[in-house]
C-alpha cells in the first residue's frame, strides 16, 4: 500500500514536475535574452563579442560558484518542485524559506512527508504571485507609494531582512536550539575568523548542520535499540 | 564626450519605451505559467497523500500573504535600480532570479567591460545593452543548472535518506535552521540597528509562537508581526 502511493506521487507529482520544471526554466532562460534582441535589431546595440564576453568571465567568476552551491544546499529545504520554482522567481532567503516554513508550521505537516512537500509547494506558489504583484506595483508606482509614506515607515523598509531572518532563525531555534545555537555559532566563527567566502560559508553551514543531526538521530536510534 | 549628457538620456529613454515593457513580459508570465502548472500537479496529488481541499487552500494563502512582509524589501531597491536601469529591465530583473545587488554588480562588470563607467557621461545605448547581457548571462547560470541537474539532486537526496520520512524531516530542518543561521548571521556581525531589529524580531517570534496558542488565527501573520515589531525598533534606533 505505501509502496503503491510511493509509486502514484512520483508518477503523478514528482515526474510531472521534472517535466514542467526543466521546459520552463530553459524557455525563461530564452525569453530573457529577447529585450537584448530588441535592443540590437532596433536600434543596433550590439556590444562587440570581445567585450560580452570578458564581461561574461568576469561576472562568472564572482558568482560561478553560486550556480552550484546555491541549488546544492538548498534542495534538502526545496524539495524538487521548490528548486524549479524557487530558482527561477529567486528571492529564495527572505521569501521562499520563510513561507514554506511557515505553512508547514501552520498546517502542522509532518516535516519530511510528502504532505508537507505539497504544503511547501502551494506556499511558494502563492508567495510567488506575492512578489510578481510587488515588482509590478514597484516598478510601476514605487515612487508615488513611497511619496505618500511618512518617513518612519520608509525608514523601516531598511531593516526588512533583519527582520525576516531574525524572525525565522527564532522560530527553528526554538524547534531545535541544539541545531540553531551550532550553526549560528560555526558561520559566525568562519565569518569573522577566517573571512570564509559566502559560496564556502553557506554550503559548510548547512551540511555541518545537517551531519551533526543525522549523526544524533543514529545514535539516539543505536541507544533505544 | 561633449554629448555625454544626451547620450545618457538617449538609453534611458529607449530603456523605458513601451515596446520594452513587452519584450521582458514573457519570461514574467513563464514565472507565474511555472507556479500554476506546478500548483496544478499539487492540488492533483492531494488526495494521494491525505491533503484536504481546505489545507490545499490556506497552504496557498499562507505563501501569499506571509509573503507580504518580505516582498516589502523590492521597494526601496527598485526604485534605485529603475533610475539607472529603466523600469522594464528592472522589473524583469527583480522577478527572475535577481537579488538587486548581484544585478547592479552585473550592469557595473558589464559598462566596465565596454571601458565606460555604469550610469556615467559615456554610457550610452550600447554599453546599456552590455549590462542588460551581462545580467542575463549571469542569471542563465542558475537557470540552466537548476534545468539539468535538480531531478539528478532528487535521486541523491532519496539515497542519503533512503527515502525514510524521519530521516529526510530530520535532514530538512537541520537545513532549514542552518539557512537562516547563514542569512541571520550577516545582520548580527553588521551590529548597530540591524542587530537590534534581528534580535527584537526574534525576540518577538519566539512571544508569538506562545502567544498563538491562545489565539490560532494569529499564527499565519505571526512572521508578519514579529518583522513590524523589529522593523520598528530597527528605524527608531536609527531616527
Amino acid at each position: 500500500m505505501d509502496k503503491d502511493i510511493n509509486k502514484l506521487y512520483k508518477e503523478g507529482f514528482t515526474k510531472p514536475v521534472i517535466r514542467i520544471g526543466r521546459w520552463t526554466l530553459i524557455a525563461a532562460t530564452f525569453f530573457c535574452f529577447v529585450p537584448s534582441i530588441y535592443l540590437g535589431l532596433r536600434y543596433g546595440a550590439v556590444p562587440p563579442i570581445g567585450n560580452i564576453l570578458s564581461a561574461w568571465l568576469l561576472i562568472a567568476s564572482i558568482y560561478g560558484p553560486y550556480y552550484f552551491i546555491e541549488p546544492i544546499s538548498y534542495f534538502p529545504v526545496l524539495g524538487i518542485a521548490g528548486t524549479y520554482m524557487s530558482f527561477l522567481a529567486g528571492e529564495i532567503g527572505n521569501m521562499r524559506l520563510p513561507v514554506s516554513a511557515v505553512a508547514q508550521n501552520v498546517l502542522k505537516v509532518e516535516s519530511g512527508s510528502k504532505k508537507a512537500e505539497l504544503v511547501s509547494t502551494l506556499a511558494i506558489a502563492g508567495s510567488i504571485v506575492t512578489s510578481v504583484l510587488a515588482g509590478t506595483l514597484a516598478v510601476l508606482a514605487g515612487s508615488v507609494i513611497l511619496g505618500v509614506l511618512p518617513p518612519f515607515i520608509i525608514k523601516m523598509f531598511d531593516f526588512v531582512l533583519p527582520g525576516v531572518f531574525g524572525s525565522m532563525f527564532a522560530m527553528f531555534a526554538l524547534k531545535a536550539p541544539k541545531y540553531g545555537i551550532f550553526s549560528l555559532t560555526l558561520c559566525i566563527l568562519m565569518q569573522i575568523l577566517l573571512k570564509t567566502p559566502v559560496y564556502v560559508t553557506i554550503p559548510v553551514t548547512i551540511f555541518s548542520t545537517i551531519g551533526l543531526a543525522l549523526y544524533n538521530s543514529r545514535k539516539n536510534k543505536v541507544n533505544n535499540n | 564626450m561633449l554629448m555625454g549628457g544626451n547620450k545618457m538620456k538617449e538609453y534611458l529613454e529607449i530603456a523605458n519605451q513601451p515596446l520594452m515593457w513587452l519584450m521582458v513580459a514573457p519570461a514574467i508570465f513563464i514565472v507565474l505559467l511555472q507556479a500554476f502548472l506546478i500548483s496544478k500537479k499539487a492540488v492533483k496529488n492531494a488526495d494521494l497523500v491525505g491533503l484536504t481541499k481546505e489545507e490545499v487552500k490556506s497552504a496557498f494563502k499562507i505563501g501569499f500573504v506571509s509573503g507580504i512582509g518580505p516582498a516589502l524589501a523590492v521597494f526601496v531597491v527598485m526604485l534605485a535600480m529603475t533610475a539607472v536601469l529603466g523600469g522594464p529591465i528592472t522589473w524583469l530583473r527583480t522577478v527572475i532570479i535577481g537579488a538587486a545587488s548581484t544585478e547592479l554588480a552585473a550592469a557595473t562588470i558589464g559598462a566596465e567591460a565596454m571601458g565606460v563607467e555604469f550610469g556615467g557621461a559615456d554610457y550610452g545605448i550600447t554599453e546599456y545593452a552590455n549590462s542588460v547581457l551581462t545580467m542575463v548571462l549571469n542569471g542563465s547560470g542558475w537557470l540552466i543548472l537548476c534545468a539539468l541537474f535538480t531531478d539528478k539532486l532528487d535521486v541523491l537526496s532519496h539515497k542519503i535518506s533512503g527515502g525514510d520520512v524521519k530521516v529526510m524531516g530530520i535532514i530538512g530542518g537541520a537545513a532549514m535552521a542552518a539557512s537562516f543561521s547563514y542569512l541571520v548571521s550577516g545582520h548580527l556581525i553588521a551590529g548597530g540597528a540591524r542587530l537590534l531589529t534581528a534580535v527584537v524580531s526574534g525576540v518577538a517570534m519566539i512571544a508569538l509562537i506562545y502567544i498563538v496558542k491562545k489565539f490560532p488565527k494569529l499564527e499565519e501573520h505571526s512572521l508578519g508581526i514579529a518583522m513590524i515589531i523589529g522593523m520598528a525598533c530597527g528605524a527608531a534606533y536609527v531616527l
